[in-house]
């Protein structure tokens, strides 16, 4: 069995038209020594597209936004933002860009009015437009009536918000959400994710990273797949899922030796990408009804028991497994 | 500007809200002032306890002698084993004890008697000198007094009063002790103030010390990402270096100014010419500052640079003079010592305060402060720019 190493795009998405792009990346490549971190990464987003970076921890997608941002340089390829090749030392392609880091990268001992209006300074706005912006700001992240407190008395949901506002403070025409939800409890993430959408319907373009796939479904208009710093598939998610053919998703729930039951699926030739879950594996194949029953004889002869079936349609980590060989949380 | 300042500024506000640091910046120096103006200071009076016949004459006139003379104020006792005791303990610099009849001796020209207690240090000698010559003058003028009343029939109260007015219109012979020779300490703290010592190294011991302890300041702003986010917007990397070189450096000016002000406003320290005064303060603050970014871009969390920051601003501080002065250090230990920036700050602001030192006549100290700057700086400068750009 072998993963399809190769970047699959699919369709032709909202972002495939250069001129109208707030975001053109192009053949991005960043080693870290002998790391490859990100290899050739290239994509565009268009105004009111939230486009979505997926993939496991380590796949390349921080490095790859923080070149984006201007806060590393790639060792090759070139990134431009509205027009305007981003270095950085472009201080006018990064007045275009709001950032929302992963970390909460927000000064805990001073309050959240505090924090707005220092990084409003940061971001060029007058006094006037500062404290427009600060009391606007303020009241989209449900934080006004906290204004004067200090962050570190915030819960993690509200410390989150204020780190998505800071961003959202000059009014960019690019914001970069870095696994903004990481962390934070259901409310508060519901409240984040429907923060995006909202923003996404003003024209804003949206570049959020994430590996949870059920936020890419929710908010992306496109997703990358990215694995070991390439993009391996992109496209909307029907395109993605597409991509698959007529795959199946088998999953066994196993008592017994995980590994061995493993092994003999995967020299099943149907079986296109095994992986386990827990005390699961999970299979990808054509024709999963017709080739049930060989595959629980497979794992019945290596003495491990199949306690429960599932067999469904598939979905992003289906196709992320396909493409990769590996499940999403890797 | 407004970008540099905004940095600036939220460094200085940062710093003046944790609590924590209150204490170490506000009232810790200016107990160590107190403590080393205690410890060294020469402007405080000898306090001499006198035991004595209540009312009597002669004993008033000693007193009253004593007291008129430039940093000596006595104190009466009446127990002659207190007095001893708290000699012992230098609660008191010397004891004198007249006898009860000390005045009908004195009248009858007879010899009298009487104790000087004292420790065996310089400064008691010195004493010792000043109570024999009011002694003397006083046994001289008892002496007088009652060889005119034998020899006359005016009352010797009346010959006593006539002295006394007599006395008061002769020229005194004032002596004012010079060190010479081995004694070359001596000359150089004369003449200092009590706290003036203490408030100039302290400064210099603090300045650094507060920078490099509020380096942590920076760490956490590089550990936050909020470092890496300034960088993200149309914030020039310059504008960023310089604003937390800034932040820096305004902690460590604000930390030498809060000293020089509140020591002059307490303890009237005399900081010596003003423009010498604030381009020392000036330079070694931006070297402090300096200092404080290096730590805060080399170390890797706020324990770290807590640690590095306290050994480091002590160490140096010692080395450079801060708490011990450069003039007790071996010859060998003062090139040592000269590797610090506190000890060109020292040696700048003993020209200043010590010698009467224009800024033309600490020149060269200025100069080895500058490149101080400049070297520390550029360290600095490059260290966070590899943090905040790879």
């Amino acid at each position: 069995m072998q993963a399809d190493r190769s970047a699959e795009r699919i369709g032709d998405g909202r972002g495939s038209d250069p001129s109208a792009a707030i975001l053109i990346c192009d053949g991005l490549r960043r080693a870290f020594g002998a790391i490859q971190a990100v290899d050739g990464i290239g994509f565009t987003i268009s105004p009111g597209e939230t486009y979505g970076l997926l993939g496991p921890n380590g796949a390349g997608k921080t490095t790859t936004i923080s070149m984006i941002a201007g806060l590393l340089r790639p060792d090759d390829g070139e990134i431009t933002v509205v027009g305007r090749r981003m270095t950085p030392n472009s201080t006018r392609a990064k007045a275009e860009v709001g950032l929302v880091p992963q970390d909460l990268a927000i000064y805990p001992d001073l309050s959240a009015r505090e924090n707005l209006v220092f990084f409003a300074r940061l971001y060029g706005l007058d006094a006037a437009r500062r404290r427009e912006r600060c009391d606007e700001v303020l009241r989209v992240i449900g934080l006004a009536e906290r204004a004067d407190d200090r962050a570190d008395t915030f819960s993690g949901g509200m410390k989150r918000r204020l780190n998505i506002g800071i961003g959202l403070l000059h009014e960019p025409r690019l914001l970069i959400l870095d696994e903004p939800t990481v962390g934070v409890d259901p409310q508060s993430r519901n409240a984040i994710l429907e923060s995006v959408e909202h923003l996404a319907t003003e024209g804003m373009a949206v570049l959020y990273t994430t590996h949870y796939m059920e936020e890419a479904e929710r908010l992306c208009d496109r997703i990358a797949i990215v694995d070991e710093g390439r993009i391996v598939a992109e496209g909307t998610r029907p395109e993605l899922v597409a991509t698959i053919g007529s795959l199946d998703v088998v999953r066994l729930e196993v008592a017994g030796d995980t590994v061995r039951a493993k092994a003999a699926l995967e020299a099943h030739d149907e079986v296109t990408s095994v992986d386990t879950d827990g005390t699961a594996i999970v299979c990808l194949l054509p024709g999963a009804a017709r080739a049930l029953p060989q595959l629980l004889a497979a794992v019945a002869a290596t003495e491990a028991t199949v306690t429960a079936v599932e067999v469904r349609v598939p979905d992003l980590e289906d196709v992320f497994l396909h493409h990769t060989g590996k499940a999403l949380r890797d | 500007m407004v970008r540099l300042a905004a940095i600036t500024r939220v460094e200085l506000v940062r710093l003046l809200r944790d609590r924590s640091n209150l204490f170490f910046v506000l009232v810790l120096p200016l107990l160590l002032v107190v403590l080393i103006g205690a410890q060294f200071g020469g402007s405080f009076d000898a306090r001499i306890g006198v035991v004595g016949p209540d009312g009597d004459a002669a004993v008033d006139a000693v007193v009253a002698d004593l007291d008129a003379r430039d940093g000596i104020a006595t104190v009466a006792y009446t127990d002659r084993e207190l007095l001893l005791d708290e000699v012992e303990r230098n609660l008191l610099s010397a004891g004198l004890v007249l006898p009860d009849d000390v005045s009908d001796t004195l009248a009858a020209s007879e010899p009298v008697e009487v104790a000087f207690i004292a420790q065996p240090d310089a400064g008691s000698q010195s004493l010792r000198s000043v109570v024999e010559a009011a002694l003397a003058e006083h046994a001289a003028i008892a002496g007088a007094v009652a060889a005119a009343a034998s020899e006359s029939q005016v009352p010797p109260e009346e010959l006593g009063a006539t002295a006394a007015d007599l006395r008061e219109g002769l020229p005194r012979v004032e002596v004012a002790t010079v060190a010479v020779g081995g004694d070359e300490l001596a000359q150089e703290f004369a003449g200092l103030g009590q706290f003036d010592l203490g408030a100039s190294t302290q400064l210099v011991l603090f300045t650094f010390l507060t920078a490099l302890t509020g380096s942590a300041a920076l760490i956490q702003t590089r550990k936050l990402g909020v470092a890496t986010r300034m960088a993200s917007t149309p914030t020039s990397i310059a504008s960023i270096l310089g604003g937390q070189a800034a932040g820096r450096i305004a902690v460590a000016l604000f930390q030498a100014g809060y000293i020089v002000v509140t020591t002059l406003l307490l303890f009237q320290v005399n900081w010596g010419a003003p423009t010498a005064t604030a381009a020392v303060v000036l330079l070694f603050s931006i070297a402090a500052g300096a200092a404080g970014m290096l730590i805060g871009s080399i170390a890797n969390n706020d324990a770290q640079a807590g640690g590095l920051g306290v050994g480091l601003g002590i160490g140096l501080a010692a080395l450079g003079g801060s708490m011990v002065p450069i003039e007790f250090y071996p010859e060998g230990m003062r090139v040592i010592a000269a590797v610090t920036p506190h000890y060109w700050a020292n040696q700048a602001m003993a020209e200043i305060i010590r010698r009467d030192g224009t800024i033309v006549d600490v020149l060269p100290q200025l100069g080895m402060l500058a490149l101080f700057c400049v070297v520390l700086l550029a360290l600095a400068s490059w260290r966070l720019y590899r943090a905040l750009i790879r």
